[in-house]
């Protein structure tokens, strides 16, 4: 393939407790497109994102990820962050004693940012105004009693903060909610517009990507990708749902 | 002692709130018990010089320990009378005699030899299992599995093996009780299970008083070879013909590399019984020792069965149920030492208490600095059926090691209205709905029990419960 | 005048004791010979002459006559029928049910019917006396019904002395008493290696519907000793929070009693520690419910680094007649470096059915959810972990309530951790 690849996964099978969750899932993203995975519930979408960032509670099986000309199949999720991947979670955890600020400042100090702390607290003021959040958060334990709303802005500020090269963005729940879905169309519109970043949004819904110019779907269902195409998919998706996709792997 | 409380009450100030670090009465216990009535026994037994030796050095420890002063009252119990138990020729000789006509004639029916009858002397005929015990001798001895009475075990051909095991997980200076028992322990069993050996089906042991009445001091030795497997389980039912009131054993368990032990007791002791027994298992590498325990006999219970987990992923499991009814004092709960790289283990306990019953769950978890990546959970709930009882949860934690996961967690609460409410409105009785729950509370602990016990322990529920109401 | 060599044995000790060979009963406190009684305690004005020094235990007689009233001693016939109840039972029952030592105590401490005798100070009676002792003059901060006061008291520690700081809170009915307690070493510089001891023992009647909050922040040189003893009343409905901040010191025991007496009373602890270097936190919790649908929440959250060792005692006792109460008690201890000890006990007594106490602890390394998001955030573990000791730091400066206590944070923030104050030179 081309040397623009920057996501490729070839063969990926993953198992959960022994029980396989991803079959040969073969899809690439190249550098500054915007795709989408889409699937019903439970069709292992938001488990291929997770593999992807190495969450150690999946073991892959069989097939391998290269991101950005490496193969990073073995790699620590810490360090496939630092090459510049980001996933951002469906539902961020809370970190009771760590004040969101600390946070944010560990996550760029571990990848070797050193910025003056006045620089700093400017910075996060900025995205806090940005992303219409209320700076008092800053100070506050991380996810600890934040509403759906106000985690979705904490996992969008560390997206415009970190700036990594591919976003994962796990919204198959997003679409439930208004607050949430518009505080991600504004993080992704940001993040396209301030670093030329790539996408894949994993989503059931629609109605997040509306303001935006896929490149490219692909449709997940039973831990296959059943099929691949433009963003008319969307809109055929849209009127048709899943069934037929379903009906062909079953039959 | 109840005249002694009274004095306590009255003079009441802060200093005598403290009064539980006096042990005043400690010192006086020991008396009667003389170097010449454990020679005599070892002599009796025909022990090899070694025990005997082993029994005067636990005497004198016996002699210099305390008795500890964070649990139930043992003042109502004569440690005069321990030498009645353990000198020879005492009355409770007779007890084969009282045991009922119809067990001895099972273990007529059995053709069990004569000379063991005094060592089976003690089933209970409530679990009905003689025939159970009796097949598996045969199979289970073609497999080369041993077991046997240990004293004559101490006479074959592991005798080296006793030797080294013997009394080292469980040390006559571990506490007062541990150096009784090693200085007058008498009868139990001992179990072999050879490598990669794995009996199917469970071996059991009763309560059993030895021919010179002795039983209350037995201990149980078993070992557990690399790769091998057993059941084993402790019947103490309610022997109705024992007139003695201490009982202070001693078990102790060798699993080897990935071995795996199970060890079930279902305790009812007579209620006039002071229980201070223990148990201990040590698991190499990847063995895994399963305990499961039952609570409900007893005056004053004292009872931790304690998990040493040695080897590299060891794993360990308890599950136990305490039942303290009227004028129960039982202290029970469970140790475990995570000593190894990646061992695991995990307590779920429940504990219930009545009538002006006293429950306390009491546990230590240590987990030593290499322990590295090792994991516990312990889970403990307490219901409380009235408000004249107590339910007490005491568990101790010392974490020495960084990578581990240890965690903890405990309910206290009484059964909810609106269930009982909920039962009665479909008819139910009040008895019976809190039966009910309470079965259910204990619910957990009985699905890991054999068919018999389960109902057994059923049984014992129930009749705990009657007469629960008003 | 110079102190004299003392030490004080089974100081925290906890009401109902487990084996000895764990060490977690009790601890020990050494005073050193010769150390200066030197107060250096400031008050912020205008409290310090405020209430008589009387104020607590009168109040607490007060307590007693009403308390009384409501709950009459037993009649002649009703104690003839209990008695002939524990009769029966010790008939039945070979004597009756065997209490240990501690459930003897228990009893005869509510037979007793004192509040006074059953007023608690966390560390124990003996320490909390000396603490007295060494105080001389008490601070007395009292609260007509109704009043909202707002109080600081500063104990700065000086090396080779004792500096110690005896405090009552009074609050009136319905009133509201704010108390920043700082106790730092402000004027010892870093290098020095000076050593001396600290301390404050407080007592606190919250008389009904009254709200008191204790926040005292603790950020001692390593060679100072810290003693932070308190003993609470809450009566009906009074509410007492306390937070307790513990970065400094070298060996801490901080022992908190309460007597949730009244009905509704609630007392919240909220307790944050840092052990680093070679640091010894001693921590001891005795909650007693009394009152009916009280409540009280025991909240601990620490970070274990370097040496350091730590035990906590935490000890609910529900008591019969508390019908409706809870208690709950969740520690969470993040072990950073090997090397660390931690020992804990969360016990639960009980012995009324209608209540709910439970428990919870969670001992050992990063929750393994948690740390995949931090390393999906591109933090290796120890990055992690790092990112938890300055957080804790950090979180007390955020917190601090005054400025006071925030500068005491930074400048122990600065020892652990070089560049800290920088990170709040804007707010500082």
């Amino acid at each position: 393939m081309t040397s623009n690849i920057l996501l490729a996964c070839h063969g990926l099978s993953a198992v959960v407790d022994e029980k396989p969750i991803l079959h040969e899932i073969d899809l690439e993203i190249p550098q500054g497109e915007v795709h989408v995975l889409m699937g019903p519930n439970g069709a292992g979408k938001s488990t291929f994102g997770h593999v992807l960032m190495g969450d150690p509670v999946y073991e892959v099986t069989a097939g391998d990820i290269s991101f950005d000309g490496e193969d990073v199949t073995e790699l620590a999720p810490d360090k496939r962050s630092r090459a510049g991947l980001f996933l951002s979670f469906q539902a961020p955890v809370e970190i009771p004693g760590v004040p969101l600020r600390s946070f944010l400042r560990a996550i760029m100090e571990g990848r070797g940012e050193k910025m003056k702390n006045k620089e700093f607290r400017k910075k996060l003021q900025a995205l806090a105004e940005t992303l219409d959040m209320d700076p008092a958060y800053l100070d506050r334990e991380l996810g600890v009693g934040f509403s759906g709303g106000e985690k979705k802005k904490v996992e969008m500020m560390q997206l415009l903060l970190l700036q990594p090269k591919l976003a994962i963005l796990d919204e198959t729940d997003s679409g439930l909610d208004v607050d949430a879905l518009s505080v991600v169309s504004r993080g992704m519109e940001l993040y396209r517009g301030t670093c030329d970043g790539t996408l894949l949004i994993i989503t059931h819904n629609t109605r997040i990507l509306e303001h935006l110019n896929v490149d490219r779907v692909h449709v997940m269902v039973q831990g296959r990708v059943v099929a691949e195409g433009s963003a008319d998919l969307i809109a055929e998706i849209d009127a048709n749902g899943f069934e037929r996709y379903e009906a062909q792997l079953d039959a | 002692m109840a005249e002694k409380k009274r004095t306590q009450v009255e003079d009441i100030d802060r200093s005598m709130y403290d009064f539980r670090y006096d042990d005043s009465d400690a010192e006086k216990l020991d008396a009667g018990l003389t170097p010449e009535i454990v020679r005599e026994i070892s002599e009796r037994k025909g022990e090899p010089e070694w025990m005997l030796e082993h029994r005067l050095k636990s005497l004198e420890i016996y002699n210099s320990i305390d008795m500890s002063d964070w649990g139930p009252s043992i003042d109502g119990l004569d440690m005069e009378n321990i030498v009645t138990y353990v000198k020879p020729n005492t009355d409770q000789k007779s007890d084969w005699e009282s045991v009922p006509d119809n067990i001895k004639d099972t273990f007529d029916r059995l053709g069990i030899p004569e000379a063991e009858r005094s060592y089976l002397a003690g089933v209970g005929a409530q679990y009905d299992s003689e025939l159970v015990y009796h097949s598996m001798q045969d199979a289970a001895a073609k497999m080369g599995i041993v077991y046997s009475g240990i004293e004559e075990a101490l006479h074959g051909e592991y005798a080296d093996l006793i030797r080294e095991k013997f009394m080292t997980l469980i040390p006559p200076t571990d506490h007062k009780f541990a150096a009784l028992h090693g200085a007058v322990w008498s009868g139990g069993s001992f179990v072999y299970v050879p490598k990669g050996v794995k009996l199917d089906y469970p071996l059991q042991s009763y309560f059993r008083l030895n021919a010179k009445g002795a039983g209350q001091f037995e201990h149980t030795l078993i070992i557990v070879e690399d790769d091998a497997d057993l059941h084993f389980i402790e019947g103490c039912s309610a022997p109705k013909y024992n007139v003695a009131n201490l009982h202070a054993g001693a078990v102790e368990l060798f699993v080897g590399k990935r071995a795996h032990l199970r060890y079930s007791t279902i305790e009812n002791w007579s209620k006039n019984m002071y229980n201070l027994n223990t148990k201990r298992c040590r698991c190499e590498e990847e063995g895994e020792i399963e305990w499961i325990s039952g609570s409900f006999g007893s005056h004053v219970g004292y009872l931790y069965p304690m998990s040493i987990l040695a080897g590299r992923r060891a794993k360990a499991s308890f599950t136990g149920i305490t039942f303290a009814g009227r004028g129960q004092n039982l202290d029970t709960g469970c140790k475990v030492v995570l000593g190894a790289p990646e061992t695991s283990a995990s307590v779920e306990t429940k504990g219930i208490s009545k009538d002006g019953g006293i429950q306390t769950f009491r546990s230590s978890v240590v987990a030593t600095p290499n322990a590295e990546g090792s994991r516990c959970t312990v889970s403990c709930q307490s219901l409380m059926l009235d408000n004249r009882s107590r339910s007490d949860t005491i568990p101790a934690m010392d974490i020495r090691c960084k990578n581990v996961n240890i965690g903890h967690e405990a309910t206290i609460g009484r059964i909810g209205d609106d269930k009982v409410f909920y039962l009665m409105s479909r008819g139910i009785s009040e008895e019976e709905a809190k039966t009910m729950i309470v079965n259910g509370f204990a619910e957990p602990i009985s699905k890991e029990l054999p068919l018999e016990y389960a109902v057994e322990m059923n049984n014992l529920i129930k009749l705990e419960m009657e007469g629960a109401i008003g | 005048m110079g102190t004299h060599a003392l030490t004080i044995k089974r100081a925290s000790a906890m009401p109902a004791p487990t084996w000895h060979f764990l060490k977690m009963n009790d601890t020990q406190i050494e005073i050193p010979e010769g150390l200066a009684v030197a107060p250096s305690v400031k008050v912020s004005e205008p409290w310090r002459a405020r209430g008589a020094a009387d104020e607590f235990d009168n109040a607490l007689a007060d307590a007693q006559e009403e308390w009384e009233k409501l709950h009459p001693e037993p009649t002649p016939q009703e104690r003839e029928e209990l008695e002939a109840f524990t009769r029966a039972e010790a008939d039945a029952t070979y004597g009756g049910t065997a209490q240990s030592n501690y459930q003897i105590g228990a009893d005869a401490l509510e037979e007793a019917r004192s509040l006074a005798v059953a007023f608690e100070h966390g560390v124990g009676e003996e320490a909390a006396a000396y603490l007295r002792f060494a105080a001389g003059e008490r601070v007395v901060v009292q609260t007509d019904p109704g009043q909202s006061v707002e109080a600081q008291v500063v104990v700065s520690a000086v090396p080779d002395a004792l500096s110690v700081a005896a405090i009552d809170v009074v609050a009136g009915r319905n009133s509201s008493v704010s108390l920043s307690i700082v106790v730092d070493s402000p004027d010892v510089p870093a290098s020095a290696g000076a050593s001396g001891f600290a301390g404050t023992t407080v007592r606190v009647f919250a008389d009904a519907d009254a709200r008191v909050s204790i926040v005292r922040t603790q950020t001692l040189d390593l060679g100072f000793t810290d003693i932070d003893d308190m003993g609470l009343f809450a009566h009906d409905r009074a509410r007492i929070d306390v937070r307790q901040t513990v970065l400094g010191a070298g060996s801490t025991f901080t022992g908190l009693a309460g007597d949730l007496r009244g009905d509704s009373a609630n007392i919240v602890v909220d307790t944050r520690y840092l052990g680093h270097a070679d640091q010894e936190h001693d921590f001891n919790y005795v909650l007693r419910h009394h009152g009916t649908r009280t409540e009280c929440n025991l909240g601990a959250n620490g970070v274990l680094a370097g040496k350091s060792s730590k035990t906590l005692r935490g000890t609910i006792d529900l008591i019969r007649g508390a019908k409706g109460a809870q208690g709950s008690e969740n520690e969470t201890v993040l072990l950073v470096d090997e090397g660390v000890k931690n020992k804990t006990v969360p016990v639960i007594l009980c012995n009324e059915d209608d209540v709910a106490g439970n428990h919870g602890a969670t001992i050992g390394h990063i929750r393994e959810e948690q740390l995949l998001y931090l390393q999906s955030r591109g933090l290796s573990k120890d990055d992690a972990e790092r990112m938890f000791v300055g957080a804790m730091i950090e979180q007390a400066a955020i917190d601090a309530p005054d400025e006071e206590s925030r500068a005491g944070v930074l400048r122990l923030g600065e020892t652990v951790i070089p560049g800290f104050a920088e990170l709040f030179e804007e707010e500082a």
